[in-house]
């Protein structure tokens, strides 16, 4: 007996809650993405004092440095969004090349293999990210191969079980009978299977990916000061937020809304493709 | 498999996974080209000065042997000196962990009931409206990144309201213990996230429970209510659900980092981070590998209990 699927009604629509959602990362995206074209000012040059309210020609006041909130706000989201989605990029490659290899070759060698993404998935993200922080350079470039790295021992796990599901209903056997190469039933027997766990597993990661980009840089990794980014942003206002709230508060804001909706969103995505294990994106 | 067999294959296993780790650990701060040499010299330190700090710290062996002086060491519990302030790394470590592991515990003494309860109520009514109200509520919260839901706890509680100290200020020498208030937000604010992602796995776990044959069978024999969920469902979803919980456990060392330096709390965490910041390599290897072994004993611990409660092996008695 198929146990039945924990959510109500897989097969039913989106609704208003996952529109809502959908609307709020669109936002949000576009605040990020656009922001450094539209940005009338400088994100780094002060124009006031510190901890200003708003005033005029200083919509949304000043930071700790005296510089413009409305401009480092609309510069600062771009880096966060960018590396999520570089880091997700990395790990669904990586997870779904490594997954559909070990999901047909179950060998020794994938045994060993999978030993090695096992003791990967054991070290905490966060932990991951601090190491490869410490022993680089400086630079947004650790900050995205920790999060990609942290994430494809998940990815992996799910594009091999899906794998593995697909080399079993017999399509593959057929292939290999028939005299079809490797590449061959990739391409045609296996991807077109897993597909669509794949690309819901990536959203997913990319949930996670977002809030550790974020956490990056709140605790200062990757491209220091000046540059505006939204997670440093609340770490430099912190002291002054008795002063004017709006510094830590707005970056908060966008990025809280940004990983709820996103959240959400793929939650409801993951619900439609059945099998799909969501418990690691929370880690 | 009997128990000892089980518990003594399960030990064994650590210990090369735990030597692999710390591979992993040495490779990553070692071999990565950080400049181990600028952090301790200076910027604007001499030639000769450098060279002299690369003979200090023995930089100019190869590799393999490096590693092994410091995994040696750590096997007899000396993990080296940190560059900064010159303390064994050991004792920094000893003298940090006891404060993270009381902030730990008493977020995990908060989740675990918590969790347990929200998880089994909205599980045992899947896809009634009770349950969507939780299960989008605890999304909500655990889709918060922690620093975020760190700010807006403290912005609220201690900033606005003023009910709740600021930093989270050990005196020195003293135990958090003496001024139990600091200890309230950072504990908050882990619990907030470990009670959101645990309430979502064990409600997924009941909601598979109360799906089984076995509970509709307790339901035709007219079964209900209260009596059902903790005599029938619980049972069925607290083994699935206690190795969640050793994976929430793991998202806590994780958490620690941000929410200790957010509150400014003296744990592990915080030392961590500002390890990481000064590129003191030695003191990030001893903590990296602490974590790493703690975070190994959970996922073993939360093996045993899932073991213990699982009904099927009829060993809860």
């Amino acid at each position: 007996m198929r146990p039945a699927s924990p959510g109500t009604g897989a097969r039913e629509a989106l609704g208003p809650l996952a529109w809502c959602c959908a609307g709020v990362c669109l936002l949000v995206l576009a605040v990020a993405v656009l922001g450094p074209p539209l940005a009338p000012g400088s994100p780094t040059e002060q124009v006031g004092p510190p901890f200003a309210g708003p005033g005029a020609g200083l919509p949304l006041g000043t930071d700790f440095l005296g510089r413009d909130l409305a401009a480092r706000l609309l510069h600062g989201g771009w880096v966060v969004l960018a590396l999520a989605v570089g880091a997700t990029a990395l790990a669904t490659l990586l997870g779904a090349g490594g997954g559909i290899w070990l999901g047909l070759a179950a060998g020794r060698g994938g045994e060993i293999v999978m030993r090695a993404v096992d003791l990967l998935a054991v070290f905490p993200p966060l932990l991951l990210m601090l190491l490869l922080a410490t022993g680089a350079p400086a630079g947004d470039l650790a900050v995205l191969v920790a999060v990609g790295l942290a994430a494809t021992p998940f990815s992996l796990r799910v594009t091999r079980a899906a794998t593995r599901r697909v080399a079993a209903t017999g399509y593959v056997l057929t292939a290999r009978a028939r005299g079809d190469g490797w590449t061959a039933v990739v391409r045609y027997d296996v991807l077109p299977n897993i597909a669509g766990t794949v690309l819901a597993d990536a959203g997913i990661r990319f949930v996670a990916a977002v809030h550790l980009t974020a956490t990056a840089g709140f605790l200062g990794l990757g491209r220091g000061a000046p540059d505006a980014n939204w997670g440093r942003m609340i770490r430099e206002n912190l002291p002054g937020a008795a002063l004017n709230p709006l510094p830590v508060l707005l970056p908060a804001a966008l990025l809280a809304a940004f990983a709820v909706a996103v959240n959400l969103l793929a939650d409801r995505v993951a619900e439609r493709v059945a099998g799909l294990d969501t418990s690691g994106s929370d880690g | 498999m009997s128990w000892s067999l089980f518990l003594l294959r399960r030990l064994a296993a650590l210990v090369p996974t735990l030597a692999a780790l710390s591979v992993l650990v040495f490779g990553a701060t070692e071999l990565l080209p950080g400049d181990a040499v600028g952090a301790v010299a200076g910027p604007d330190a001499t030639e000769a000065e450098r060279a002299a700090v690369r003979e200090r710290l023995g930089l100019d062996d190869d590799p393999v042997t490096r590693y092994l002086r410091w995994a040696g060491g750590a096997v007899r519990g000396d993990l080296g000196t940190a560059y900064t302030g010159g303390r064994a790394v050991h004792e920094l470590i000893a003298s940090r962990l006891p404060h993270s592991l009381l902030l730990a515990g008493l977020a995990l003494a908060v989740t675990v009931p918590l969790s347990i309860a929200l998880g089994l109520w909205a599980g045992s009514r899947a896809g009634r409206r009770a349950d969507r109200a939780v299960s989008t509520g605890v999304l909500l919260v655990a889709g918060l990144p922690e620093f975020v839901t760190a700010t807006a706890l403290w912005w609220l509680l201690a900033g606005e309201l003023g009910l709740l100290p600021r930093v989270s200020l050990v005196p020195l020498g003293g135990s958090p213990l003496d001024t139990p208030e600091i200890l309230v937000l950072p504990a908050l604010t882990l619990a907030a996230t470990g009670v959101a992602v645990g309430t979502r796995l064990v409600r997924s776990a009941s909601a598979e429970a109360v799906a089984s044959p076995w509970i509709e069978a307790a339901r035709l024999r007219g079964v209900g209510g209260a009596r059902l969920a903790v005599r029938h469902v619980l049972p069925g979803a607290l083994a699935p659900a206690t190795q969640a919980f050793g994976l929430i456990t793991g998202a806590l060392v994780g958490g620690a980092i941000v929410v200790e330096t957010v509150y400014g709390y003296p744990g592990i965490g915080l030392e961590l981070q500002q390890a990481v910041a000064h590129r003191d390599i030695p003191l990030v290897q001893g903590i990296a590998l602490v974590l790493c072994a703690a975070t190994l004993a959970t996922v073993l611990l939360a093996d045993l209990a899932a073991r213990a409660l699982d009904p099927r092996r009829g060993s809860l008695r």
